[in-house]
């Protein structure tokens, strides 16, 4: 009897428990439509203020002497997960407060965005409308993405012009340039100024033991990678290439064909089925085959992991953003003492016959537009807030920190820093960029000599200023073959459909033309072009020749 | 059936509504008696309202075009175009028959595993080497999978790994454990196996605890030895627990875990790695495709359900108690 009332019980209060899951269904149905609905008015009356303001007045409201009532304005900042820093709050958001805020009835509301989990975070916050004003992204594709699920608001340059002049002559012509999609203005940009701390540090002593030179094109490396190996020093490492594709362009004609730079140089999804991607391959397989690269490169996809195999002495080569903090060269002296660094040349990648390309960037840094619930009055604080930190002092005080604290400055005029300064003002472990990359990707100086002076005193380790000045040099020697990508002014549906899919598929496809042995390869590389094409890869070329035929691209 | 039969039968008989008064009367008795055990049900059942069935209202966005910025509501209606869609997919075959694959393999291999492992354990009779023993098996379970995973590249990787290092440096050839289809397929099950069958005998030999001692004495009277006693009296005891475990585990054919093929998984080995929850994971979270992904999500949800019910059927023809 007992056991039966038990069973029944449970029975009722799970019936129970089922009634009020879908209750509690129904009433949130209910909130969401209502909060729908009340998004799309309360938008729909800021657009119609926005108009009321424009006809009464006939231009702007003038806000210069700061808001009646308090305005908020959200940023987002990338949390990077520094130990011991609140990204939200701290002495530099505080700063902005008090110097910005306090002064114009603005309350400054940072929010912080996960830096590797950033497109999840956005996608979050968009579907529960608690997004910053600014919806920001550093590659153009997602930065569509996110105009195309309708997250961002047309852009009135001219409104822009009214509210912050300085920012708008920074990024107008950039705006006008690359901001535009379906006809409409929607993104606006921070500066890039020209960088060239991406380098390849490559096992100097390693070279001088097998008695080779730096190499000059890619046969003489792959020789050096063969002389490395008989010596039973290592391997020239490797990792999985995935995400951006950039790997192939030491193997495209120059000069370049412009048509097919536009269909198929992208940096968001492989172009499998171009002949330099089948060069840079066979060169790949070539290396793979004769012991020259980590027989387990495709194992290899994180950072840390080609960091280690490179410190343990493992590997001769690494690539990374050199900067003066690096830890890298220290590591790898500590397990090698006899191990030197030198820079690789980009020639030494490149075949006999073409030319050391690479990829520019386009010109601009941060791209921005403006959450699509941002109220006109948010909007004029948001623009006041850009132009603020361009007037006076401000953007190189949230670069350095506060003079004599964090920085002395020299007879040149350059911020020198206070070594180990750990005071209340002290700026993030990459010294504040997440909260000034919304003007800039790096602190700028009036003269070039000076911005030298400065990449010097950023980029390179204490003891190796050659690497930068070999990296200078470099970069001044190819600067000529570097070409940014086709950016497109529409959105390209097929691409946002297939690019997930296909960049996975690219991974298996392109280890399996790798592995496979040398005399397979033209059969492995041609089922390979063959699926990939299938997949959605046609598809988008397709799409793209019709956009490039329309004139739909820059 | 049986239980309600019993019950609606003895209401039949009698006066109604005086049955099922008095029947009321002492279930609410004993309520009052055992109010605390129900306070206590409610954080559980709280738990389960708000995550498994307040989590279902987001499945209709499997039949829609469901966009961020619209919302669930506003996003519009699209029938079964999104079924269409994830059935036409490249990858769903091949997912369809990766996770089939996986799961049943499993279930023939690492389903038996804490049966027998409990059995053995039970046979065990220095207490301290037994407690010792099962702390050591299923302290597997509480690694996570990124670790397992990590930890079977440093151990079985063809280049690195310490098993080929030993392998290589005592003459031998290099095995590529976790780097050729067929060979991965082999590690992931027994990886499987490694991690899950410790935590798996707790409820085996606590149902063995359960056992009424005096069966054991009538058996050993009858002259069985312990290897009889284990087949004829342990076994047949706790048949029930094994069938429950069995229908529920029938429930997680079409889907299974995805971090266990995620952390275990490579490029270069991808032939059984496309499972429908590896599927999931790649368009909801990577891909941002969320009504395929939850469309992905349903079907197998429903799949799993069919099977738990089919499989309580079939327990209950073959005159077991079944699961519901």
């Amino acid at each position: 009897m007992r056991n039966k009332g038990f069973k029944k019980a449970v029975a009722l209060t799970l019936l129970g428990a089922m009634g009020v899951g879908t209750f509690s269904g129904c009433s949130a149905k209910t909130t969401n439509t209502n909060s729908s609905n009340e998004t799309k008015e309360t938008t729909g009356t800021k657009v119609e203020a926005t108009s009321t303001t424009e006809t009464s007045t006939e231009g702007y409201k003038d806000y210069s002497q700061g808001f009646e009532n308090n305005v908020t304005i959200q940023i987002p900042v990338y949390d990077r997960a520094f130990e011991g820093w609140n990204v939200t709050n701290n002495y530099w958001t505080n700063w902005v407060q008090s110097e910005f805020g306090d002064k114009y009835n603005v309350t400054v509301e940072y929010v912080a965005i996960g830096r590797s989990t950033e497109v999840n975070d956005y996608n979050q916050m968009l579907a529960a409308g608690t997004a910053p004003d600014i919806i920001f992204h550093y590659d153009m594709p997602q930065a569509v993405a996110y105009y195309s699920q309708g997250a961002m608001q047309p852009i009135d340059l001219e409104e822009m012009k009214f509210y912050a002049p300085n920012y708008y002559e920074m990024t107008a012509e950039m705006s006008n340039t690359y901001g535009q999609m379906d006809g409409k203005t929607y993104f606006f940009f921070a500066e890039r100024p020209t960088a060239y701390n991406w380098v390849t540090l490559v096992r100097k002593d390693w070279m001088d033991a097998v008695g080779k030179e730096m190499p000059t094109n890619l046969e003489e490396f792959n020789e050096m990678l063969k002389a490395w190996k008989e010596a039973g020093l290592g391997n020239g490492g490797g990792s999985l290439v995935q995400n951006n594709f950039t790997y192939d362009y030491a193997f495209r004609d120059w000069p370049i064909n412009e048509e097919d730079r536009t269909l198929y140089s992208d940096l968001s999804v492989a172009a499998l089925s171009w002949e330099p991607t089948k060069e840079f391959l066979k060169n790949m397989n070539y290396q793979y085959n004769n012991g020259l690269i980590d027989p387990e490169f495709y194992l290899k996809t994180e950072d840390a992991q080609i960091k280690a195999d490179f410190v343990a002495g493992k590997t001769g080569m690494y690539s990374l953003y050199l900067t003066s903090n690096t830890d890298v060269i220290d590591s790898l002296k500590a397990n090698n003492p006899e191990a030197e660094v030198a820079i690789l040349t980009p020639e030494a990648g490149v075949p006999e016959g073409k030319k050391p390309q690479a990829r520019a960037y386009w010109p601009f840094g941060m791209i921005m537009g403006i959450n699509s619930t941002t109220s006109a009055e948010e909007r004029a604080a948001l623009w006041m807030f850009l132009d603020w930190m361009m007037q006076d002092n401000h953007l190189f005080t949230l670069q350095n920190g506060i003079e004599g604290q964090n920085y002395t400055l020299d007879s040149d005029g350059l911020a020198v820093k206070a070594e180990g300064f750990s005071g209340e003002s002290a700026l993030s472990q990459n010294n504040n960029k997440d909260y000034w990359c919304l003007w800039s990707e790096s602190v700028q100086y009036d003269n070039e000599d000076l911005n030298y002076k400065a990449n010097l005193a950023n980029w390179a380790p204490e003891g190796y200023e050659y690497l930068i000045e070999d990296a200078y040099k470099n970069f001044k020697a190819t600067e000529e073959y570097y070409t940014p990508d086709a950016l497109f002014t529409v959105t390209l549906e097929k691409l946002a459909e297939y690019k997930t899919d296909l960049n996975e598929l690219w991974k298996e496809l392109y280890v399996q033309c790798v592995l496979c042995p040398e005399s397979e390869f033209e059969a492995t590389y041609e089922k390979a072009c063959a699926e990939y094409l299938d997949a959605g890869y046609a598809e988008i070329l397709e799409e793209k020749k019709e956009q490039i035929a329309a004139g739909n691209y820059k | 059936m049986k239980d309600a039969g019993g019950v609606f039968g003895g209401i039949s008989q009698a006066s109604p509504f005086v049955k099922r008064k008095k029947y009321l009367g002492s279930n609410l008795k004993w309520l009052k008696r055992d109010w605390q055990l129900y306070v206590l049900l409610l954080i559980p059942l709280f738990f389960v309202i708000l995550f498994k069935y307040g989590a279902m209202y987001g499945l209709v966005i499997s039949f829609k075009d469901y966009k961020i910025v619209k919302g669930i509501m506003g996003s519009e209606w699209v029938g079964l175009e999104i079924f269409r869609k994830v059935f036409s997919n490249r990858n769903f075959p091949q997912a369809l028959r990766n996770t089939l694959l996986l799961n049943i393999l499993d279930l023939v291999v690492s389903f038996p595993m804490p049966i027998i492992l409990a059995l053995l354990l039970n046979e065990i009779k220095n207490k301290y080497f037994k407690k010792v023993t099962q702390t050591l098996l299923y302290l597997p379970h509480f690694l996570s999978w990124i670790i397992i995973g990590a930890i079977a590249y440093q151990l079985f990787s063809l280049n690195n790994g310490i098993v080929n290092e030993f392998i290589a440096n005592m003459g031998g050839e290099r095995i590529p454990f976790l780097q050729e289809d067929t060979r991965w397929l082999i590690s992931y099950i027994v990886i499987g196996v490694w991690q899950t069958m410790g935590w798996g005998t707790i409820l085996y030999l606590a149902a063995i605890t359960a056992v009424n001692p005096e069966l054991y004495e009538a058996a050993t009277v009858d002259g069985a030895g312990r290897w009889k006693q284990c087949i004829h009296v342990t076994l047949p005891c706790i048949k029930p627990t094994i069938i429950t475990l069995l229908i529920m585990n029938l429930g997680k054919v079409m889907g299974g875990s995805f971090e266990r093929v995620h952390s275990l998984m490579n490029v270069a080995t991808t032939e059984y790695t496309t499972t429908i929850p590896v599927l999931v994971y790649k368009w909801g979270i990577q891909d941002i495709k969320y009504s395929e992904s939850a469309a992905l999500g349903l079907f197998q949800s429903v799949i799993g359900l069919i099977l738990v019910l089919v499989a309580d059927r079939v327990a209950k023809r073959l005159g077991e108690n079944g699961l519901l």
